[in-house]
């Protein structure tokens, strides 16, 4: 990658070039970093948790997709820096998520009914 | 190229970013959509594939400890030499609880941890894994926020780390993997039961550990390039942003390669 015209600002969006245009970097800090991880760590112990405590079923791997599509809007939120986005870029990313989980817990349900191979 | 100056109020007209966002990174962002399309594909063959089998009946584990008078599972791991496919897998075939019309419950096959050797522990391994790959993610994302404020040390020591957490990660697919080859699972062959099982789990742990590969290798590539002063002399770290997003993903799909394959 070349190293951009030292005359053009990088930065600037009325002179916008999208070889090289980038926003203005901003850190949030490492606070929010932090809480999020014992929050993932926490949740996987209650995987865990729910493994051992609870009978296998339907009901069960639901609960395990649930836990797994909130590890997934902590680490895509902020880890990602989604919910620092606009709106319209993480609707165009997240959006078609809803449509897979969907499928995902379908196909198990449809799976019961193929019989055994 | 050519730049010319517009009102911002004409989002969509061309000539600013409606995202604001970098080309590269828009483009980032379209390409783990893909992929999370690739993965999603994999989970739910595997899901369809997997219900398609009946589970090992929890009772009859509880039938044999009965006749057995203790924990089936303990003796079992623990007898001879406590290789799996020595006294294992055979006693648990002669008991019906490995056929290949049903399918293995994971604690059974993934309950081996180092330097326990025969001892039964399921789920302590993956746990263990998880946890590495999430810590990574960690010293990724602190890495990332070190090159917003532009501090280029920083960036190298958090870098230095998720190489490391990364290595560690792939260290511990291989221990697990060894484990169930040693024990005689091959993509077509499985002494648990079904070979779809085998086959689904080196597919799927398999396409995960090489984007984990690679994620290493891009992760190795900035490392260097930062340590050369690239980015200072660019004036951002957008780079370390893109390639970690690329690495949060791969964190992501592990996520849920753990509720698939070990919980499910």
């Amino acid at each position: 990658m070349s190293t951009p015209n030292k005359n053009i600002d990088i930065h600037d969006e009325k002179n916008y070039d999208p070889t090289v245009w980038v926003p203005k970097a901003h850190s949030h800090g490492t606070k929010d970093i932090w809480l999020k991880f014992w929050i993932l760590l926490g949740l996987t112990i209650v995987d865990v948790a729910f493994y051992f405590l609870m009978a296998p079923s339907m009901a069960r791997n639901i609960i395990f997709i649930a836990l797994g599509v909130i590890k997934a809007v902590y680490i895509v939120g902020t880890f990602m820096h989604m919910k620092h986005e606009k709106l319209s870029l993480a609707t165009m990313i997240v959006l078609p998520m809803f449509f897979i989980i969907f499928f995902l817990v379908w196909m198990m349900y449809e799976g019961n009914f193929w019989g055994t191979f | 190229m050519s730049t010319q100056t517009i009102s911002n109020s004409s989002t969509w007209k061309g000539g600013n970013s409606p995202f604001n966002v970098s080309y590269g990174k828009l483009m980032m962002w379209i390409f783990l959509l893909s992929d999370a399309f690739t993965f999603s594909s994999l989970l739910i063959g595997y899901g369809a594939i997997r219900y398609s089998f009946p589970s090992t009946p929890i009772e009859q584990i509880e039938e044999l400890q009965l006749s057995f008078g203790e924990n089936v599972q303990e003796k079992f791991a623990h007898g001879a030499d406590a290789h799996h496919g020595e006294f294992f897998i055979p006693a648990l075939k002669d008991a019906g609880v490995f056929t290949e019309f049903q399918w293995p419950s994971p604690d059974l096959v993934f309950n081996h941890f180092p330097f326990a050797h025969g001892l039964h522990l399921p789920l302590i391994f993956v746990s263990l894994m998880t946890l590495i790959l999430i810590l990574s993610s960690v010293t990724m994302v602190l890495g990332v926020e070190a090159g917003q404020r532009g501090d280029k040390d920083a960036v190298t020591k958090w870098m230095f780390w998720t190489i490391i957490g990364g290595f560690a990660f792939l260290s511990c697919q291989a221990w697990e993997w060894t484990n169930f080859i040693t024990a005689g699972a091959t993509p077509w062959a499985n002494p648990y039961g079904p070979p779809t099982f085998a086959a689904l789990f080196f597919l799927v742990t398999g396409f995960h550990g090489f984007h984990v590969f690679s994620g290493v290798v891009l992760n190795i590539v900035i490392f260097i390039n930062n340590i050369n002063g690239t980015y200072e002399r660019r004036g951002h770290y957008e780079m370390v942003e893109k390639v970690g997003l690329y690495w949060h993903f791969v964190d992501l799909v592990w996520v849920f390669v753990f509720t698939f394959f070990y919980l499910i």
